[in-house]
């Protein structure tokens, strides 16, 4: 995309608008050369990224720097020349940087030529609405939840999908939102100890939540995703109506168990709890569950019926560096069936491109929320209204565990 | 006055002695107040805006503290835990500096560098070190069970308890410094002459040594409590998600539910209350002297 046509995307008025409303207070002057800065950097960093592709000659970008003022734009060029020579993913760390550096980054660095980096500091809602805000947005593409996807594409803080990029029919449908992909699947299931219940395993949420008939501690997840809607099932509300969650109910039932219950914040906190023997019962990412099973030669078994699957959403802060192609492009090859089938393999993640499901091997079945055994099973989580609901779920949720 | 010319340090000088006038000292101090004033206060202070500007502007976030339980509940979950914190890191502290005072000094020496060693290690590396010692597969326990004193895992972590071991053992150095630094300063003379003159020891201590060790108690209780307010490591994992504290909340309302009206107007009230305790502390002592400076 050129510098003009950029210009003219009704994507960029919207931000110019909402500078305008930033700069309230200012002045007429001020404000146009606000705007002409603006545009020159824009200018600059487009040059940099067709010189970069070598749609640009050095001559003719050069010159293009100094049209554009050699003086602010030395440094600038320099951002620019970066910007356009990288793709930066926020993610959560740990294994993830190998699996999507392997998975997603090495296929699109062939095709592309750019490199895929990481920031692994964990792309929170707070943390996207912070960077955006500033005007210092240093990340391309965040690997966030379904409702970040509609509560920051709501509020004006990410850039819209680019579907002429990204093929919609590599999707599961309903995942495909305007300002976020559904590139992945995970999920709440639990886990329990078949030292204690082997015989009589425990079959869905009911069971989690009946101390009598399964005496012992449980676990839960402290930030209430997954937690309310295990509590709701638990009480009898049927899978396709748990949507919108009744939550006062959900937290009436989390009260009987709460003399008995622990809360994690972190994977390896509810793993610990699990094989520590700290619970009877926990809930845990169905990945981590998984990895629990391996390790402790199924002294620890997880129950994938009525898991909560959660959409992994892809998405853009608005005025990410790389430029909306690129990153478009990096979402497209997330969603290839081959990148797809390494993310469930590196990282226990599953697909959510559909021709990946009947891909889906034998050994990770039981494991994967799209698998023919299990999608039957989970309840698909309803980013919507987690993204109109969530802040007062959270926060009710954590006034009734204190 | 203002109008004459400088002559060298004695015109500083009178111009010092005139308090009334701008005195020329200010100068060299301003740079580092102007850096604390950007860097520092005007940050805070965009945030303490926040909390009267979202989500809309006005009071409503501070209506929160009498309107919701959780509010209220949290904050006086938190005074009530710095309150324990404070009165077992001081105890402990005081002790410790007791036993420091009266070592040897090359045992003091020692007992120091473990202090300070202590001191350095990050919060989370030692809250992590109580998971291993405080856990249900835990040192302790197995220890117990093994010696046959108990046969269930008593339940030290992921509750209260747990956090209160973890803030207290984090925050006895806090209280040991300036403990050893004011029991350091007391003449051994006095409780010398106590004994000389009769007193028993336990005498001597309770009606001589204790007294004039109150400013050193103070400065430890004021120094751990305000530094306990802001535990958010600690409670997070020792806690078990049952045991929030105002940073851990604020933390959620900035980053999860993205609350930043909520969770300024937190920080605002910690900030205000911090300040108000030391304004009511420096009614009764001169602050000054507590943290060693110079009586006026």
């Amino acid at each position: 995309m050129t510098a003009k046509k950029r210009a003219q995307d009704p994507h960029e008025t919207g931000r110019s608008a909402r500078n305008n409303e930033r700069g309230e207070g200012r002045s007429k002057m001020e404000e146009v050369t606000m705007k002409d800065k603006a545009f020159l950097n824009d200018l600059a960093r487009e040059g940099a990224i067709a010189f970069k592709s070598g749609r640009l000659d050095r001559r003719s970008f050069l010159m293009l720097c100094g049209l554009a003022g050699v003086a602010t734009l030395a440094v600038k060029a320099n951002d620019a020349e970066a910007a356009a020579n990288e793709i930066v993913m926020w993610n959560w760390g740990g294994e993830s940087e190998k699996c999507h550096g392997d998975a997603i980054g090495k296929p699109f660095t062939a095709k592309t030529g750019l490199p895929l980096k990481f920031d692994t500091s964990g792309p929170l809602q707070g943390k996207i609405k912070e960077m955006v805000d500033s005007g210092k947005v240093t990340a391309d593409v965040c690997d966030a939840d379904g409702f970040d996807a509609i509560a920051l594409g709501k509020s004006g803080h990410l850039e819209a999908i680019d579907y002429n990029i990204v093929d919609k029919k590599q999707i599961k449908e309903g995942v495909a939102w305007e300002y976020g992909v559904g590139v992945i699947f995970y999920g709440y299931a639990f886990m329990y100890d078949t030292k204690a219940f082997g015989d009589n395993p425990p079959k869905g949420w009911a069971d989690f939540y009946d101390t009598a008939k399964f005496p012992g501690k449980r676990s839960l997840y402290k930030w209430a995703n997954g937690s309310i809607e295990s509590a709701l099932v638990a009480d009898g509300v049927a899978k396709d109506k748990v949507y919108p969650c009744d939550v006062p109910r959900a937290i009436a039932k989390i009260k009987t168990i709460k003399a008995d219950s622990l809360y994690w914040g972190s994977g390896s906190e509810a793993h610990d709890m699990i094989v520590n023997g700290e619970v009877a019962m926990g809930m845990i990412w169905q990945n981590r569950g998984k990895t629990i099973e391996e390790r402790t030669n199924g002294r620890y078994k997880m129950v994938m019926n009525e898991a909560i699957a959660m959409p992994g959403a892809y998405i853009v802060p608005r005025g990410n560096p790389a430029g909306r192609d690129n990153v478009m492009k990096f979402i497209e090859q997330a969603l290839q069936v081959d990148s797809q089938l390494m993310i469930l393999d590196c990282l226990g993640m599953t697909p959510s491109n559909p021709e990946a499901f009947a891909k889906i091997p034998e050994a990770m079945q039981p494991y994967a929320i799209n698998s023919a055994q299990n999608i039957d099973k989970v309840i698909f989580n309803d980013p919507v209204w987690w993204a109109d609901n969530g802040g007062d779920a959270v926060n009710a949720f954590l006034e009734a565990i204190g | 006055m203002a109008r004459a010319p400088y002559k060298g340090a004695r015109a500083l000088n009178v111009m010092a002695t005139r308090t009334s006038r701008f005195n020329p000292y200010w100068l060299l101090v301003a740079p580092a107040v102007l850096l604390v004033l950007a860097l520092y206060v005007a940050p805070i202070v965009n945030v303490l805006l926040l909390s009267v500007t979202d989500p809309k502007p006005g009071l409503g976030n501070y209506v929160k503290i009498f309107e919701s339980d959780t509010v209220a509940n949290l904050i006086w979950r938190t005074i009530r835990l710095c309150l324990i914190t404070t009165a077992a890191a001081v105890t402990l502290g005081y002790v410790v500096s007791y036993a420091m005072l009266h070592a040897l000094s090359h045992v003091r020496r020692r007992m120091m560098s473990i202090l300070l060693i202590s001191f350095w290690i990050s919060v989370l590396v030692r809250s992590f070190a109580w998971l291993m010692l405080l856990g249900h597969n835990g040192l302790i326990n197995d220890l117990l069970i093994g010696l046959g004193l108990i046969s269930e895992p008593l339940p030290l972590m992921r509750n209260e308890l747990g956090v209160l071991i973890g803030m207290t053992e984090y925050m006895v150095p806090y209280a040991i410094l300036p403990l050893l630094a004011n029991m350091q300063g007391i003449d051994p003379r006095v409780t010398s002459a106590s004994r000389s003159l009769g007193a028993s020891s336990a005498q001597t201590f309770f009606r001589v040594f204790l007294p004039l060790t109150k400013p050193g108690i103070i400065a430890a209780s004021l120094l751990v409590f305000i530094s306990s307010l802001g535990f958010y490591v600690t409670p997070a994992i020792l806690g078990g998600g049952k045991v929030q504290m105002i940073a851990e909340y604020i933390s959620v309302q900035l980053l999860v539910t993205v609350r930043w009206g909520v969770a300024a107007m937190l920080a605002t009230l910690m900030i205000a209350s911090v300040l108000a305790l030391m304004y009511v502390l420096n009614r009764f002592m001169k602050l000054s002297v507590v943290f060693g400076g110079v009586a006026r």
